[in-house]
């Protein structure tokens, strides 16, 4: 995870378009938004586990990896709803599909990342009528995040071994010992950005409006099936929800 | 006394970076080198504690590394990073220096002092009020070793002291590191500058695939077939290998036999 998020796997979520995976990211997205009740998401949730596992060949340990860092924030969700909602169990229950939505969209957004090369995404971006800039500012914010979590982790240690414990105090002790790692790391962030745009440039970016490209994607029969197939699950879930009121709770 | 028994450290279960590493270091000036990943780093950060033995153990005179934390070990071991701006956050020179004996709990005064102390030192008198980011990258790299030196460590570690700095940056750094030892300090550096090995250092840890390659003497490290470790002698080394004079440890001895040899 050191420069990029991408796994190299010979899956069939790897081998397709970008374009079609970037709608179905999106529309997967929609779908967990759409329905509220647990019964509906807990379903949808164990669907995108398998067909991560078995279309994307992502293992469920590395999905693991992924929901890691979200499950305090789950589980905040998830006993958070009890006070909003009465009766509690009730509300509990309900949390608990809060909470699935909140993994989905993790799972979602990374599998994305695992399964699609950083070039073949901006293509996907660029080809679907986005400019090129927006692209490609989106894939260099996604590059860098494992660099900052690297280059925090230095500073980290430098601070440390000046004798800063981060571990010790309250919580608002712990908030202001944050800030000489903070400092070091925003400035670094800064220049970087700074150091990046003299690299881009330089080498010529924003010459032309109309860019060629070394690489080209195309659509085949494949991507044009799973499209199909997407949208019409899509659809059946969006008719079973506003026309049949299918996973949805009123409160 | 730095005492690494046995060491071994394997990152995330997998990667095995030190493979049963043993070593001590007393009051001496040290060079740890050897090729890209082969674990100079990852044995200098369980030094003061930063990384935890997978197997084997740390004293820090007598101080067992896996039962302190790194503030504790801080006292005893500083560690000053490659990268000086990763540890700036003040706004000037002195509170940044400050920073260090501060997390020690001492008292105002014994700061202030230690802060003019450590500034004397690397020759930083009349910088207080200047912005740690607005110095050179020779200064970056003195005011870094001030930081620590403020926490009155015994021994020393030192990440690439000179990279990136031009001849009259490295040479201060140099004299400081000199300086150091002569006061009694152990010194640890890790560098791939070969000349820098040469001039300053008395003994050469040699890494390699996690393993300890070689341990002993500058001369007797020179003496080493270093292309197989993906290192080179130093320039100086080579001439007068090539001219038969022997071996120097500086440009002034070697100019001093090379004269004498012609004027015979």
């Amino acid at each position: 995870m050191i420069s990029s998020f991408y796994v190299e796997r010979d899956s069939f979520l790897h081998s397709l378009d970008p374009r079609v995976k970037l709608v179905a990211s999106f529309l997967g997205i929609v779908a967990m938004i759409l329905f509220n009740s647990p019964y509906a998401l807990l379903p949808l949730f164990l669907f995108i586990l398998l067909s991560l596992r078995f279309l994307g060949k992502i293992g469920f340990r590395e999905q693991w990896q992924v929901l890691k860092p979200l499950v305090p924030l789950m589980i905040i969700t998830m006993i958070v709803w009890p006070f909003i909602l009465k009766p509690p169990l009730f509300g509990l229950f309900f949390g608990f599909g809060y909470a699935l939505r909140l993994g989905a969209l993790g799972l979602i957004t990374f599998s994305l990342l695992l399964t699609t090369k950083q070039r073949d995404l901006i293509l996907g971006f660029i080809k679907l009528k986005m400019p090129y800039e927006i692209g490609l500012t989106l894939t260099i914010a996604l590059r860098y995040i494992p660099t900052l979590y690297t280059l925090t982790m230095t500073i980290m240690d430098a601070q440390k071994s000046r004798g800063l414990e981060l571990e010790r105090g309250n919580f608002f002790t712990r908030v202001r010992k944050t800030i000489p790692v903070l400092i070091p790391l925003i400035i670094s962030s800064i220049k970087t950005a700074h150091e990046l745009s003299i690299a881009l440039e330089s080498r010529a970016f924003g010459t032309k409006k109309k860019r060629t490209f070394l690489h080209d994607i195309k659509m085949e029969l494949r991507d044009y099936i799973s499209l199909t197939v997407i949208l019409g699950l899509f659809i059946a879930a969006a008719v079973l929800r506003y026309k049949y009121g299918v996973g949805y709770v009123r409160i | 006394m730095i005492e690494v028994r046995n060491l071994w450290h394997i990152y995330d279960g997998k990667k095995e970076a030190l493979k049963g590493v043993s070593l001590t270091i007393g009051n001496e000036i040290v060079a740890l080198v050897g090729p890209n990943g082969s674990g100079k780093t990852t044995l200098a950060k369980h030094l003061n504690g930063l990384l935890k033995p997978t197997k084997g153990e740390i004293l820090v005179d007598g101080l067992d590394t896996r039962e302190h934390s790194v503030a504790e070990l801080s006292r005893v071991v500083g560690y000053v990073f490659q990268n000086p701006e990763n540890m700036f956050f003040e706004e000037n020179v002195f509170k940044e220096v400050s920073f260090g004996p501060k997390n020690l709990g001492l008292s105002d005064e014994e700061v202030e002092e230690r802060v003019r102390w450590a500034l004397r030192e690397v020759n930083l008198e009349g910088y207080e009020d200047r912005h740690p980011y607005s110095l050179s990258g020779g200064e970056k790299q003195r005011l870094a070793i001030a930081c620590i030196l403020a926490m009155k460590p015994k021994y020393l570690v030192l990440d690439e002291p000179t990279t990136g700095l031009d001849e009259k940056g490295a040479e201060s750094v140099k004299k400081i590191v000199r300086k150091l030892h002569r006061d009694g300090h152990g010194i640890l550096l890790i560098t791939h500058n070969m000349e820098l090995v040469l001039e300053l250092t008395d003994r050469v840890i040699l890494l390699y695939n996690g393993e300890k390659a070689f341990d002993g003497g500058v001369k007797d490290f020179f003496e080493l077939n270093l292309r197989d470790y993906s290192l080179d002698k130093p320039a100086l080394l080579k001439i007068s290998s090539s001219l038969g004079l022997g071996f120097f440890r500086d440009l002034e001895s070697f100019l001093d036999s090379a004269l004498r040899r012609v004027s015979q």
